[in-house]
């Protein structure tokens, strides 16, 4: 057997998408007065001609440029947490931490510490200026957007 | 002598002084923003919405139409000292601009991008000045039939001119019009794709998927790609003054790239991209010197930058008479228009003239700003570059996050901006196109309405649609812009098989 090109694994993965919209398109339920255009019928077509177009990706060819990137031997040789995907994947997490800790911590401590964190984690060894530009940066949005533009963040432990 | 009245009446909102504030800080911003590679004037416009959203509709506009032009300025500084295009639009500047860079004159070409940038952006206004209102006269009679067609051009031909694949840009537009329906329809009230959520009832907001697929998206892709790092050396600026000859050469180039660089943007899906590069082979094709051009000819700056600047001024001609945006970042625009509570489109001539004129007049003082203030201030602005690269990512995604929790309040908002910045890596990594999708989102519910209210009106009957001359035209042209690549192609692969 052949083994699938990038179009035809996306394309597979777009068609169960299309197949999954549709399928709750048909749970949509009907308005209680005869209208020549329900609500169903727009995600109905749109289901319809996702899957379609599914199909024609899975047809189509993929690029030179569309095809994965291969890890290089200097990539490989990093250690995992320093790898690219790793990065991607840490700093997702971080982010995710982020919205999680930014009521109970505050706007100020949980975005200061992100980006020290991850500028360190990226590779800022200058430890001094990465904790004032990160307080800096963080102080100066907190108060444009609490003092000026009357937009409310979370305080969290600190008195501000 | 009617645009000239209404002109003044916009100089008179545009030159408040809070809005002169605004304009300078737009520009200045703007210029900042779009110098970071990676990120163009829809990052820049996403990032600066939430200032947006405690001023008068006229001063928000009026900060993002600076945002915008100092975008694509700053695209352009960065193309020059790095060779690194922040946005598509500014890649033919970098043909010419890097090279002459090298050659220790980043002063000069970054000079000539400013003046080419001016005397484009003016040009055009006054274009947008004259076409715009006479346009909003024609698309008073549009019906929603008419309507529904417009956007169907409008998303077919941003798919059709983008430069990857037809069927995963029209892929990257379905799913576009698909997030935008998601909540309540507010026709029926039904709940569509709510998932169970309360968080979805309200729909997905433009602002997480735009900062989502585009700013953070390209966070990510710079870590992938090792940006994380390394930071590339740039070249020093050099003197910003232009011989009496210099000009002389350059200023033909700017004037026929104005030209054609404004009804490029007119054009929907067209925009600053190919209206720079069509600016740039016309200047080769014409200049006597045209095989200097990639080795550091000035016309080779020129010509790009006015056109790319006059096309920018002229998207916004569909966007504000028809209330259709042209492109991706003109559809940011219209996102941030819409949560100002002001709808563009032919009534907005006369429901919000403080606002349509404001920003007319107010494109003419940012770029008065873009080259007064902004020119010499650009050996300052470019140390933002010099600025480690670690640490302004995690700058980017601190804005990011600010920018989606002060809108909303929403913790789930932060993480579907999480979701949507990984959406949109995996669509750069897999060669889908993002303008569609945003634009598609803005315009997908506005769609489905306008597609039902047509057939309410005609009692279901679809072919209402084929009926009326204007939409039956639009649909095919919509038709064509989608089939025509797909032809173009066949005749190459048959002439390659010959």
């Amino acid at each position: 057997m052949t083994r699938l090109n990038t179009n035809q694994i996306l394309a597979i993965l777009i068609a169960l998408l299309a197949l999954g919209y549709l399928a709750m398109a048909f749970q949509i339920p009907s308005f209680p007065l005869p209208r020549p255009v329900d609500s169903d019928l727009f995600p109905k077509v749109l289901g319809f001609v996702l899957l379609g177009l599914a199909g024609l990706l899975f047809l189509e060819r993929p690029g030179v440029d569309e095809v994965p990137h291969e890890p290089s031997a200097e990539e490989r040789a990093l250690p995992l947490l320093l790898r690219p995907w790793s990065r991607v994947v840490i700093t997702a997490l971080a982010i995710a931490a982020y919205a999680l800790l930014l009521v109970p911590l505050g706007f100020v401590l949980t975005s200061t510490a992100l980006v020290f964190g991850l500028a360190r984690y990226y590779g800022y060894r200058r430890y001094g200026v990465n904790l004032a530009t990160a307080l800096g940066v963080v102080l100066v949005l907190y108060l444009l957007m609490t003092r000026v533009m009357d937009v409310y963040l979370p305080t969290g432990p600190l008195p501000l | 002598m009617e645009s000239l009245n209404n002109l003044m009446y916009g100089f008179g909102i545009a030159l408040e002084p809070m809005n002169l504030v605004y304009v300078f800080a737009g520009v200045f911003a703007g210029t900042i923003i779009g110098m970071l590679p990676g990120l163009g004037p829809i990052s820049a416009l996403a990032l600066m919405i939430p200032l947006t959203f405690a001023m008068e509709p006229s001063s928000g506009l009026i900060l993002m139409a600076g945002v915008y032009y100092g975008a694509i300025f700053g695209g352009s500084t960065s193309s020059i000292l790095l060779n690194a295009p922040g946005v598509a639009g500014t890649v033919a500047t970098s043909f010419d601009g890097y090279p002459l860079a090298k050659q220790g004159l980043a002063g000069k070409a970054l000079a000539i991008a400013a003046y080419a940038s001016f005397v484009g952006g003016t040009i055009s206004i006054v274009f947008l000045m004259l076409v715009a209102p006479l346009l909003g006269k024609v698309a008073v009679s549009f019906g929603p039939a008419e309507y529904f067609a417009l956007m169907v051009l409008g998303l077919t031909a941003v798919v059709s001119l983008s430069d990857k694949s037809l069927v995963k840009g029209l892929i990257a537009a379905v799913v576009g019009v698909m997030i935008s329906i998601i909540g309540i329809d507010l026709q029926t009230g039904t709940e569509r794709y709510t998932l169970g959520t309360l968080h979805l009832l309200d729909g997905i907001d433009f602002l997480v998927v735009a900062l989502g697929i585009f700013a953070l998206a390209e966070v990510f892709y710079m870590l992938l790609r090792g940006g994380g790092g390394k930071e590339q050396p740039r070249n020093a600026i050099g003197s910003l003054k232009l011989s009496k000859s210099e000009v002389k050469d350059i200023a033909p180039p700017i004037g026929r790239s104005s030209v054609l660089g404004f009804f490029t943007g007119v054009l929907p899906g067209a925009g600053a991209t190919i209206g720079s590069f069509l600016g740039y082979s016309m200047e080769k094709r014409l200049a006597k010197d045209g095989d200097t051009f990639g080795k550091g000819n000035i016309k080779g700056v020129a010509a790009p930058e006015a056109a790319n600047n006059a096309a920018c001024t002229g998207s916004f001609v569909p966007l504000l008479t028809l209330g259709v945006p042209g492109s991706g970042t003109t559809a940011v625009l219209l996102g941030a228009l819409l949560v100002m509570g002001v709808t563009p489109g032919p009534a907005m001539l006369v429901d919000r003239p403080d606002v349509f004129w404001g920003v007319i007049a107010s494109m003419y003082i940012g770029n008065i700003f873009l080259l007064v203030l902004n020119l010499p201030l650009i050996p300052l602005i470019a140390k933002i570059l010099d600025m480690p690269r670690p640490l302004l990512l995690a700058l980017i995604l601190i804005f990011c996050m600010v920018g989606v929790y002060g809108m909303s309040f929403s913790i789930f908002d932060l993480l579907l901006l999480l979701g949507f910045g990984l959406i949109g890596l995996g669509m750069r990594l897999f060669g889908f196109p993002t303008a569609p999708l945003i634009l598609a989102l803005i315009l997908g519910d506005i769609m489905e309405e306008s597609m039902r209210r047509a057939l309410q009106i005609s009692g279901g009957d679809w072919m209402t649609f084929i009926d009326k001359p204007i939409s039956l035209a639009l649909l095919v042209v919509a038709a064509l812009s989608l089939t025509l690549p797909l032809i173009k192609k066949l005749v190459v692969a048959r002439r390659a098989r010959v």
